[in-house]
């Protein structure tokens, strides 16, 4: 089970309809083509407003990690210890993620990273973040 | 800057404060006012922020005020903790009023914990559900489990150990002897929430991890409780039989992805630009190295190493050396947190890290430092400096 939900009204938004069709996209200026996140109706580079949405490689390089061991609600007792990351994208933005449940990798500020979706059910996936030299089966 | 803080008022530390935020709220204005030696009647402006629950208009009817001309709120809580200084004394120079408070209450411990990801989840159909725009515990962060700001703290301080290729081991040395030197302030400090509790450095390795790499003992207090501080004109400053500290300089500097929580920003290992601090000490007339005492804003001990550095009150990467040989401590080059800070003395959202700058530069620190100047910031998001009378 995952740890949290979005809302169900937040699911409708491009960012999780795309993830729960099976791939990580961003919002995108479309002017200038830069990626930004979270998403926003403004370009920040060119300034530009309008946008869209497209799929990004899923590269991403490990900023930082933290293993949280204590629980911050009582019905996260039995889902610590879990792995929270910061990690860059290839396409320049930052975003959190995490390690998969289940899933033990060595970290190390810099490695590279690589998207996996993990699906929870039909309108809900979540972008995890695996080290690309140490894909597990 | 032609602005004073003349007056500081607080209720107890506690964890069970058993009375409404507003009465807390009042009960540290009506000290804050006693202590500048003022009538209430003078108060004139209000600053808080924009996550106190308690409004100004709740202020203005439940003391019967006899009128605002000011009132104003700066974004978030503690990131603002010297922005609402700053924005008083624009307030003051401004003409827009003569004698602004600035308070902050909360029921920390006994209402809302901000330790927990209660107040940004709700359950629904057996499962935890988020609808949180900002962070903390925003929607594109809490369904990976980063919820609270201790979390956040925790990506910060790895990010800083890889940048300067610290261990665990060595992380543990320096944070623990921000922990361990800040408890013995707070045992000195008869209001510090834990002034009874020691602290060792055995005690402090043998926490339990919170959040990797941070442990308990880096962790500040939830705490129920108010405080209020009272910022006039130096000209009225001057007519009152109390003793004012003169605001140098207090400004606020955010950057792309610095607010709300940092999690967007180019760096990690550094949290403001030198440009922050440059401002700052041009503003205030003075250099970081004629600063005799500094508050730093430690909701976790890493914000200490880092406050340090992004202030060049050391060089990049030479925090773990100055921490773990005493420069933060008793007789140190820089003592820090001479309260106890917010990890032993108690967390008014930083407020009661400036009355204690207030109170070092008045000469009634506990833990007394001869000095002339006191530095405060929270992450540079903002920060102040200021000076005796």
């Amino acid at each position: 089970m995952n740890i949290v939900r979005p809302a169900d009204e937040l699911l409708d938004q491009p960012f999780w309809r795309h993830l729960a069709a099976g791939q990580l996209h961003l919002n995108a200026c479309e002017a200038c083509g830069a990626f930004r996140h979270p998403p926003g109706p403004c370009c920040p580079k060119c300034r530009h407003i309008g946008e869209h949405w497209a799929p990004v490689s899923g590269r991403a390089t490990l900023q930082s990690y933290t293993t949280v061991r204590h629980p911050v609600h009582d019905r996260l007792t039995s889902a610590v210890p879990y792995v929270v990351t910061l990690v860059r994208l290839a396409e320049g933005p930052r975003m959190i993620s995490g390690i998969p449940p289940g899933e033990r990798y060595d970290l190390k500020v810099g490695l590279e990273l690589e998207c996996k979706v993990i699906s929870y059910d039909a309108r809900f996936a979540l972008p995890f973040f695996v080290p690309v030299a140490q894909v597990q089966p | 800057m032609t602005t004073s803080i003349a007056g500081i008022g607080q209720t107890e530390f506690s964890v069970r404060s058993g009375r409404s935020e507003l009465q807390l709220a009042i009960e540290a204005i009506k000290a804050a006012v006693a202590d500048a030696g003022i009538d209430i009647d003078e108060i004139d402006g209000l600053v808080r922020y924009t996550w106190d629950n308690t409004t100004e208009a709740a202020i203005l009817n439940a003391l019967g005020l006899p009128r605002l001309t000011y009132y104003g709120e700066t974004e978030f809580g503690g990131v603002n903790c010297c922005g609402a200084i700053a924005q008083a004394c624009a307030a003051i120079e401004a003409g827009l009023a003569s004698c602004i408070v600035f308070y902050r209450a909360l029921n920390a411990r006994s209402g809302t914990r901000y330790g927990r990801g209660d107040r940004i989840l709700s359950e629904e159909n057996g499962q935890l559900v988020n609808r949180q725009m900002e962070p903390p515990g925003d929607v594109y962060s809490a369904p990976f489990g980063l919820l609270v700001p201790g979390q956040h703290h925790a990506l910060y301080a790895r990010a800083y150990l890889d940048h300067y290729g610290l261990s665990d081991d060595q992380c543990a040395e320096m944070l623990g002897a921000i922990a361990v030197t800040q408890r013995a302030y707070a045992n000195a400090n008869p209001r510090a929430l834990l002034r009874e509790r020691e602290l060792t450095m055995e005690q402090y390795l043998a926490g339990r991890i919170i959040s990797e790499p941070l442990r308990l003992y880096d962790y500040c207090l939830e705490t129920d409780g108010a405080m209020a501080i009272v910022i006039t004109s130096k000209e009225k400053a001057k007519s009152l039989r109390s003793r004012t500290v003169d605001v140098l300089a207090a400004q606020q500097y955010v950057h792309p992805g610095s607010v709300p929580m940092f999690l967007y920003a180019e760096d990690t290992h550094r949290l403001v630009p030198p440009e922050a601090g440059e401002i700052l000490f041009r503003r205030a007339g003075v250099s970081a190295q004629e600063i005799d005492v500094a508050m730093f804003y430690d909701a976790t001990s890493i914000m200490v190493p880092m406050a340090l550095e992004d202030f060049g009150f050391v060089e990049r990467g030479g925090a773990h050396d100055f921490l773990t040989s005493g420069g933060n401590g008793p007789g140190g080059r820089l003592p820090i947190n001479t309260h106890g800070g917010l990890l032993s003395e108690g967390y008014f959202h930083g407020l009661n890290s400036i009355a204690e700058a207030v109170r070092q530069l008045r000469g009634e620190s506990p833990n007394q430092v001869d000095c002339e100047t006191a530095f405060m910031t929270l992450r540079g998001a903002s920060s102040m400096i200021l000076g005796r009378a």
